[in-house]
Protein backbone atom coordinates (compact mmCIF):
# COMPACT_ATOMS: atom_id res chain seq x y z
CA UNK A 1 0.00 0.00 0.00
CA UNK A 2 1.11 3.42 -1.22
CA UNK A 3 1.62 6.34 1.29
CA UNK A 4 2.45 10.26 1.60
CA UNK A 5 3.51 9.86 5.45
CA UNK A 6 6.60 11.06 4.81
CA UNK A 7 5.27 14.40 2.84
CA UNK A 8 2.54 14.76 5.30
CA UNK A 9 5.49 14.98 7.99
CA UNK A 10 7.96 16.98 6.19
CA UNK A 11 4.49 19.38 6.17
CA UNK A 12 4.48 19.23 9.61
CA UNK A 13 8.41 19.26 10.36
CA UNK A 14 8.03 15.84 11.76
CA UNK A 15 10.28 13.49 12.72
CA UNK A 16 9.44 9.51 12.60
CA UNK A 17 9.70 9.38 16.61
CA UNK A 18 7.42 12.35 17.26
CA UNK A 19 4.71 10.49 15.20
CA UNK A 20 5.36 7.68 16.30
CA UNK A 21 4.70 8.59 19.88
CA UNK A 22 1.67 10.44 18.78
CA UNK A 23 0.19 7.50 17.84
CA UNK A 24 1.66 5.32 20.10
CA UNK A 25 3.40 2.61 18.15
CA UNK A 26 7.47 2.52 17.65
CA UNK A 27 9.56 4.48 15.30
CA UNK A 28 10.51 1.28 13.86
CA UNK A 29 6.92 0.91 12.86
CA UNK A 30 6.55 3.75 11.19
CA UNK A 31 9.57 3.33 9.07
CA UNK A 32 7.99 0.05 8.01
CA UNK A 33 4.99 1.46 6.99
CA UNK A 34 6.84 4.47 4.93
CA UNK A 35 8.08 1.48 2.67
CA UNK A 36 5.17 0.01 2.52
CA UNK A 37 6.45 -3.32 4.27
CA UNK A 38 3.59 -3.45 6.61
CA UNK A 39 -0.13 -3.00 6.03
CA UNK A 40 -1.07 -1.20 9.11
CA UNK A 41 -4.60 -1.33 10.70
CA UNK A 42 -7.63 0.97 10.19
CA UNK A 43 -7.45 2.37 13.55
CA UNK A 44 -4.04 3.40 13.26
CA UNK A 45 -4.58 4.91 9.98
CA UNK A 46 -7.44 6.85 11.20
CA UNK A 47 -4.90 7.97 14.25
CA UNK A 48 -2.55 9.11 11.49
CA UNK A 49 -4.73 10.62 9.39
CA UNK A 50 -5.99 12.78 12.13
CA UNK A 51 -2.69 14.12 13.40
CA UNK A 52 -1.78 15.03 9.99
CA UNK A 53 -5.52 16.65 10.03
CA UNK A 54 -6.18 15.08 6.36
CA UNK A 55 -8.40 11.59 5.43
CA UNK A 56 -7.40 8.60 5.07
CA UNK A 57 -7.10 8.01 1.34
CA UNK A 58 -5.23 10.98 0.90
CA UNK A 59 -2.24 9.26 2.74
CA UNK A 60 -3.18 5.44 1.83
CA UNK A 61 -3.43 4.49 -1.76
CA UNK A 62 -4.03 0.85 -2.47
CA UNK A 63 -1.93 -0.93 -5.50
CA UNK A 64 -3.11 -3.63 -7.49
CA UNK A 65 -0.64 -6.65 -5.43
CA UNK A 66 -3.28 -5.43 -2.17
CA UNK A 67 -6.15 -6.97 -4.21
CA UNK A 68 -4.42 -10.13 -4.87
CA UNK A 69 -3.49 -10.66 -0.99
CA UNK B 1 -3.07 -11.07 19.12
CA UNK B 2 -4.24 -8.88 21.78
CA UNK B 3 -1.76 -7.59 24.25
CA UNK B 4 -4.48 -7.53 27.32
CA UNK B 5 -3.14 -11.76 26.90
CA UNK B 6 0.75 -11.09 27.29
CA UNK B 7 2.90 -10.81 31.06
CA UNK B 8 3.75 -7.63 31.59
CA UNK B 9 7.69 -6.99 30.48
CA UNK B 10 9.54 -7.69 33.45
CA UNK B 11 8.35 -11.59 33.24
CA UNK B 12 10.88 -11.76 30.47
CA UNK B 13 13.81 -11.30 32.85
CA UNK B 14 12.13 -13.89 34.87
CA UNK B 15 11.59 -15.91 32.00
CA UNK B 16 14.92 -15.97 31.46
CA UNK B 17 16.56 -16.73 34.90
CA UNK B 18 14.27 -19.75 34.83
CA UNK B 19 14.88 -21.01 31.55
CA UNK B 20 18.50 -21.17 30.93
CA UNK B 21 19.83 -22.99 34.20
CA UNK B 22 16.66 -25.68 34.04
CA UNK B 23 17.18 -25.97 30.45
CA UNK B 24 21.51 -26.74 31.17
CA UNK B 25 20.08 -29.32 33.98
CA UNK B 26 17.66 -30.85 31.65
CA UNK B 27 20.39 -31.68 28.97
CA UNK B 28 22.43 -32.86 32.04
CA UNK B 29 20.05 -35.39 32.70
CA UNK B 30 19.40 -36.36 29.28
CA UNK B 31 23.26 -37.26 28.68
CA UNK B 32 23.86 -38.25 32.20
CA UNK B 33 20.64 -39.62 33.26
CA UNK B 34 21.49 -39.16 36.84
CA UNK B 35 18.64 -39.15 39.58
CA UNK B 36 19.94 -37.34 42.54
CA UNK B 37 18.31 -38.99 45.66
CA UNK B 38 17.15 -35.77 47.00
CA UNK B 39 14.71 -35.70 45.16
CA UNK B 40 13.10 -38.86 46.22
CA UNK B 41 9.82 -38.69 47.22
CA UNK B 42 6.45 -39.70 47.46
CA UNK B 43 3.79 -38.64 44.62
CA UNK B 44 -0.03 -38.82 44.11
CA UNK B 45 -0.79 -40.25 40.90
CA UNK B 46 -3.84 -39.87 39.08
CA UNK B 47 -2.91 -42.34 36.77
CA UNK B 48 0.52 -44.87 37.04
CA UNK B 49 0.54 -47.82 34.74
CA UNK B 50 3.88 -49.11 34.92
CA UNK B 51 5.69 -51.01 32.28
CA UNK B 52 4.18 -53.94 31.38
CA UNK B 53 2.77 -53.85 34.23
CA UNK B 54 -0.70 -52.84 35.99
CA UNK B 55 -2.24 -49.83 35.92
CA UNK B 56 -3.07 -47.77 39.01
CA UNK B 57 -5.36 -44.84 39.44
CA UNK B 58 -5.23 -42.14 42.40
CA UNK B 59 -2.18 -44.17 44.17
CA UNK B 60 0.52 -42.57 46.06
CA UNK B 61 3.64 -43.99 44.68
CA UNK B 62 7.57 -43.36 45.24
CA UNK B 63 9.02 -41.33 42.71
CA UNK B 64 12.13 -39.30 42.10
CA UNK B 65 10.79 -35.57 40.72
CA UNK B 66 14.10 -34.48 39.66
CA UNK B 67 13.04 -34.39 35.84
CA UNK B 68 9.17 -33.19 37.06
CA UNK B 69 10.32 -30.20 38.63
CA UNK B 70 12.85 -29.85 35.71
CA UNK B 71 10.71 -30.14 33.38
CA UNK B 72 7.85 -27.48 34.86
CA UNK B 73 10.79 -24.48 35.30
CA UNK B 74 12.05 -25.44 31.51
CA UNK B 75 8.23 -24.95 30.53
CA UNK B 76 7.53 -22.08 33.01
CA UNK B 77 10.41 -19.94 32.06
CA UNK B 78 9.90 -20.72 28.06
CA UNK B 79 6.16 -19.57 28.49
CA UNK B 80 7.61 -16.85 30.73
CA UNK B 81 9.75 -15.66 27.64
CA UNK B 82 6.95 -16.18 25.02
CA UNK B 83 4.00 -14.45 26.28
CA UNK B 84 5.68 -11.45 27.87
CA UNK B 85 5.14 -8.33 26.41
CA UNK B 86 8.20 -6.55 24.80
CA UNK B 87 9.53 -2.93 26.41
CA UNK B 88 7.78 -1.21 23.13
CA UNK B 89 4.77 -2.96 22.05
CA UNK B 90 2.56 -2.20 18.93
CA UNK B 91 0.72 -3.89 15.88
CA UNK B 92 3.37 -4.77 14.03
CA UNK B 93 4.69 -6.37 17.38
CA UNK B 94 1.83 -8.18 17.51
CA UNK B 95 2.16 -9.36 13.48
CA UNK B 96 5.75 -10.71 14.31
CA UNK B 97 4.42 -12.66 17.29
CA UNK B 98 1.17 -13.85 15.58
CA UNK B 99 3.59 -15.19 12.66
CA UNK B 100 6.10 -16.64 14.77
CA UNK B 101 3.82 -18.96 17.11
CA UNK B 102 2.14 -20.12 12.97
CA UNK B 103 5.16 -20.83 12.11
CA UNK B 104 6.73 -22.46 15.36
CA UNK B 105 3.74 -24.62 14.71
CA UNK B 106 4.24 -26.25 11.72
CA UNK B 107 7.93 -26.68 12.54
CA UNK B 108 6.72 -28.69 15.58
CA UNK B 109 4.51 -30.53 13.74
CA UNK B 110 6.59 -31.35 10.85
CA UNK B 111 9.25 -32.36 13.80
CA UNK B 112 6.60 -34.53 14.96
CA UNK B 113 5.45 -36.56 12.06
CA UNK B 114 9.02 -36.82 10.67
CA UNK B 115 9.78 -38.60 14.42
CA UNK B 116 6.78 -40.81 13.88
CA UNK B 117 7.73 -42.06 10.50
CA UNK B 118 11.66 -42.48 10.65
CA UNK B 119 12.04 -43.01 14.76
CA UNK B 120 10.83 -45.77 16.75
CA UNK B 121 11.46 -47.30 20.54
CA UNK B 122 13.36 -44.95 22.83
CA UNK B 123 14.42 -42.91 19.80
CA UNK B 124 10.76 -41.44 19.42
CA UNK B 125 9.89 -41.25 23.54
CA UNK B 126 12.80 -39.30 23.81
CA UNK B 127 11.11 -37.02 20.78
CA UNK B 128 7.86 -36.72 23.00
CA UNK B 129 10.39 -35.89 25.23
CA UNK B 130 11.63 -33.13 23.67
CA UNK B 131 8.45 -32.25 21.59
CA UNK B 132 6.73 -31.11 25.49
CA UNK B 133 8.86 -28.16 24.89
CA UNK B 134 10.09 -27.87 20.90
CA UNK B 135 7.21 -25.13 20.32
CA UNK B 136 8.25 -23.16 23.02
CA UNK B 137 11.43 -22.72 22.54
CA UNK B 138 11.24 -22.26 18.32
CA UNK B 139 8.79 -19.80 18.86
CA UNK B 140 11.25 -17.80 21.31
CA UNK B 141 14.34 -18.48 18.78
CA UNK B 142 11.89 -17.17 15.50
CA UNK B 143 10.31 -14.23 17.60
CA UNK B 144 13.47 -12.91 18.41
CA UNK B 145 14.98 -13.14 15.22
CA UNK B 146 12.25 -11.60 13.25
CA UNK B 147 12.51 -8.37 15.96
CA UNK B 148 16.47 -8.30 15.40
CA UNK B 149 15.83 -8.59 11.41
CA UNK B 150 12.88 -5.76 12.02
CA UNK B 151 15.29 -3.61 14.16
CA UNK B 152 18.03 -3.88 11.74
CA UNK B 153 16.47 -3.12 8.82
CA UNK B 154 14.60 0.04 10.24
CA UNK B 155 17.01 1.44 11.95
CA UNK B 156 17.77 4.65 9.96
CA UNK B 157 15.17 7.13 9.88
CA UNK B 158 14.29 8.28 6.24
Amino acid sequence: MKNKIKIERAKKDMTQAELAQLVQVTRQTINAIEAAKYNLSTALALKIASIFETKVDEIFELEEKDWLE
Amino acid sequence: MKSSYLLPYRFKCVGWIIFLPSLIMGLLFFIFNKELPIFDCKVLAISDLEAFGKHHFLTVIPNNIQDEIISILIIIGAFFISFSKEKSEDEYISKLRLESLIWATYINYFILVFSIIFLYEFSFYWILIFNMFTILIVFIIKFNWALWKFKKNTQNEE
